[in-house]
Formats: structure tokens, C-alpha cells, sequence
């Protein structure tokens, strides 16, 4: 039942190459090219996530402060009280 | 990625959940003149009793995250085009509802005998036999003791129905093996489940279980509700009622359609929608990795999804009404209209 090591994938004309752990640095690079990988990645998904967020928060205080007000006398309506 | 993790921290959430909850049965008394103070007893007197019911109620909310967390990942990376295993999925979905929502009641605080209350109600919007329907699952004319015992019953029971259709859902993926982020074919990148996904599991694993012990042990009451300190009483009926935090959304649905069944339909439509979006798929990619216009609309959902959760634990008041309102319609046409629109205008 199901897959099996052996029979997933036939591949050819694919060549990889591999080093021994013992010739490289284990973390390479991870803050002169990781920090500015973080900051492009932010870039290419803020403007997809932020908006939407945003738009919930304003929702959010606006109504928030809509029913705040709703719950406040209004002077217009004592306007013409002697 | 990680959020392929959620998977296997259901499976951790369905055990932690099922462990305690059998060493609570073994304290707690499934009547109305007890149940109550049974489980104050577990809490005050059993050895770690506390301890055991705080995991047991705070990791009910964390499979609720994990759960989201799981169907946020299909959603967004086409998973559900693994039909058998998605709709499995769903099922799983509402059987966890399910058990939650029994679960809930059984402590019989305020909050769990007119939570019980409402949504048992909701049951009389059946045509023609409804009222005899809630009667029956009452097992009287009104939620109490007849339908506590039941209750704790089905929330033992659901627990390993559960378990048999997580086997099942297994089952189907294991026949397909796992999605990726790329969308793509992975056969020819299969590699051993240990040590790779072991120690990605475990680590998983214990992330999760820092969140449970943390929330339970700094902040055990931060999702529950004070009304639940009250022993429940039929003649007194709390001024908010409210389910938890999980099913907030739903509510806020239920309660924004001016009309007993068609709020019961906005409810279970809520969830069964989930059903067809594999038939709504119209874009040539799998995933929503390289589809910006709707990962804005995934977004879009995620907020619309917060936002009806707030609006599910608000009072029906202006301006929590229309916004409810249009929470509802946009949440439904994401899915119908708007996702299905993205992945075309991509094309």
C-alpha cells in the first residue's frame, strides 16, 4: 500500500554534486546574505499581506469607536430642550 | 515547511487530549447535582488534577490552532486537490467540532449549560420535525440531566471516532504522499521519514508543547470565560453568551443572517464549503506561491476570518451587525466568486 523506495521516480541526464561536511562551513554566510534575504522576502510579500491586515485593524477600532459613540448622549438631541 | 508540521501535532493534540481526558473521567460525575463539583474536586483535591484539566481545556484550544493552522496550509498550497484526504479532512473538522462543542458542556457552568442551550435550539429550524428532533437529543424538554450524561457519553466516544477517521485520512495521503510548497512533483525527492521528519516532528512536537505549558501555566483562564466559574442555572441566564474562542467565526455567521435556518445553513455551509473548493480550482498551478493576486485574497480570508471571530464575541449591537454582515458575504465570496476569479484572471 502506497509508495515505495525503488519505484517513485525514474530520472535521468541529472547530475549532483556533494562536498563532504568536513570541507565547508556548517552556516555559511547567515547574516551577510541571510539578513538581506529576510528583508527581500518581506518585500515580496508585503504588499499581498499587510493590506488585508490593516483594513481588519481599521475595522476593527472604527467600530469599536462607532459603538463607544453610540452609547454617548448626543447634544443635538437636547438642542431644543427650555 | 513548518507548516507542514500541523499535521503530526494533531496527531500529539488527539493524544494529549485523549490521556487526560480519560484521567479526568476518572473523577468526574456525569450529573447535574455533581458535575459541577466534580470538577472543582479534580481540580482541588486529585493528585496533579489541576494540572491534568488545565492541559485537557487549554489543548482544546491549541488543536483548534493546529487545525486552522493545517487547513490554512491546504488552502493555500492546493493540498485539497487530494480530494479523498481533503474531505476526510472536513470530517475530521466537524467531528472535532463536535466533540468540542459536547465537551464544553460538560463541565456545566453557566457558560456550558446556555452555550448547550442555543446551538441544541438551533435543531428545532428543521422542517416539520425539528422541535422533536432537540427533544430527542435533550433526552427531556429542556437541556439537564438527560442530556449531561449523554453528552459526556458522545465526548468520550467522539474522542476515538476521531482516532479511526484520522487512520482513515492517513490512509488516503499515505497513497499520494505529502504536497510541497513548490506545488510540484516530489518522487524524485523523497527522502527517509527518519532521521529527517522524526527530528522535524519532534521539534515540532516540542515547540507546541512549550505554547500548551506556557499558556496553561502563565495564563490558564486567557481564552476561557469567568461565566464558567458559575454553576449552571437554568433560571439564570448570563447577559453574554458566547461559545469559545474557535468557534467565534461560526457565530458571527449564525447570528448575521435575520433568520433562525438560514443562520443554521450560513453555520453549516461555514465549514462544508471547504468541500468544493477543489471543484472551484481554475488556476494552472497548484499552490499560491508564484499567484499574487490570490495570496491577497488568502489574506483577505485570514483577516475576514479574524474579524468574524471578533465580531462572533461582540454583542448584536450597531455597528457589530453590519459588519458581521459583511464579514459573512465576503468570507463566502472568497471561496465562490473571488478565489475562483484570481486563479482564472492568473491563467
Amino acid at each position: 500500500m502506497g509508495r515505495h523506495f525503488g519505484d517513485l521516480a525514474k530520472i535521468r541526464h541529472v547530475i549532483t554534486y556533494s562536498i563532504s561536511p568536513f570541507e565547508q562551513r556548517a552556516f555559511p554566510n547567515y547574516f551577510s546574505k541571510g539578513i538581506p534575504n529576510v528583508w527581500r522576502r518581506f518585500k515580496s510579500s508585503v504588499f499581498k499581506v499587510a493590506p488585508p491586515m490593516i483594513l481588519m485593524y481599521l475595522t476593527y477600532t472604527w467600530g469599536n469607536h462607532v459603538h463607544e459613540q453610540g452609547k454617548r448622549k448626543n447634544p443635538a438631541d437636547y438642542e431644543k430642550d427650555q | 515547511s513548518g507548516v507542514w508540521n500541523f499535521g503530526s501535532l494533531l496527531g500529539l493534540c488527539l493524544i494529549t487530549q485523549i490521556l487526560t481526558g480519560v484521567f479526568l473521567g476518572m473523577d468526574y460525575t456525569s450529573d447535574i447535582s455533581t458535575g459541577f463539583s466534580s470538577v472543582t474536586h479534580i481540580w482541588r483535591d486529585v493528585n496533579y488534577g489541576w494540572l491534568i484539566r488545565n492541559l485537557h481545556g487549554n489543548g482544546a484550544s491549541f488543536f483548534f490552532i493546529c487545525i486552522y493552522m493545517d487547513i490554512g496550509r491546504g488552502l493555500y498550497y492546493g493540498s485539497y486537490l487530494y480530494k479523498e484526504t481533503w474531505n476526510i479532512g472536513v470530517v475530521l473538522l466537524l467531528l472535532v467540532m463536535m466533540t468540542a462543542f459536547v465537551g464544553y458542556v460538560v463541565p456545566w457552568g453557566q457558560m456550558s449549560f446556555w452555550g448547550g442551550t442555543v446551538i441544541t435550539n438551533l435543531l428545532s429550524g428543521v422542517p416539520y420535525m425539528g422541535d422533536t428532533l432537540v427533544q430527542w437529543i435533550w433526552g427531556g424538554f429542556s437541556v439537564d440531566n438527560g442530556t449531561l450524561t449523554r453528552f459526556f457519553g458522545f465526548h468520550f466516544l467522539l474522542a476515538f471516532v476521531i482516532g479511526g477517521g484520522t487512520v482513515v485520512h492517513l490512509l488516503f495521503l499515505h497513497e499520494t504522499g505529502s504536497n510541497n510548497p513548490g506545488g510540484v512533483n516530489s518522487d524524485g525527492d523523497k527522502i527517509s521519514f527518519h532521521p529527517y521528519f522524526s527530528y522535524k516532528d519532534l521539534l515540532g512536537f516540542v515547540i507546541m508543547l512549550l505554547g500548551l505549558t506556557s499558556l496553561g501555566l502563565f495564563s490558564p483562564n486567557l481564552l476561557g470565560d469567568p461565566e464558567n466559574f458559575t454553576p449552571g442555572n437554568p433560571l439564570v441566564t448570563p447577559p453574554h453568551i458566547q461559545p469559545e474562542w474557535y468557534f467565534l467565526f461560526g457565530y458571527g455567521i449564525l447570528r448575521s443572517i435575520p433568520n433562525k435556518v438560514g443562520g443554521v445553513l450560513g453555520l453549516l455551509f461555514s465549514i462544508l464549503v471547504l468541500m468544493v473548493v477543489a471543484i472551484l480550482h481554475t488556476s494552472k498551478q497548484r499552490g499560491l506561491t508564484f499567484r499574487p493576486v490570490t495570496q491577497f485574497l488568502f489574506w483577505t480570508l485570514v483577516g475576514d476570518m479574524i474579524i468574524l471571530t471578533w465580531i462572533g464575541g461582540m454583542p448584536v449591537e450597531h455597528p457589530y451587525i453590519i459588519i458581521g454582515q459583511i464579514g459573512s458575504v465576503l468570507y463566502f465570496g472568497l471561496f465562490l466568486v473571488l478565489v475562483p476569479l484570481g486563479g482564472w484572471v492568473e491563467n
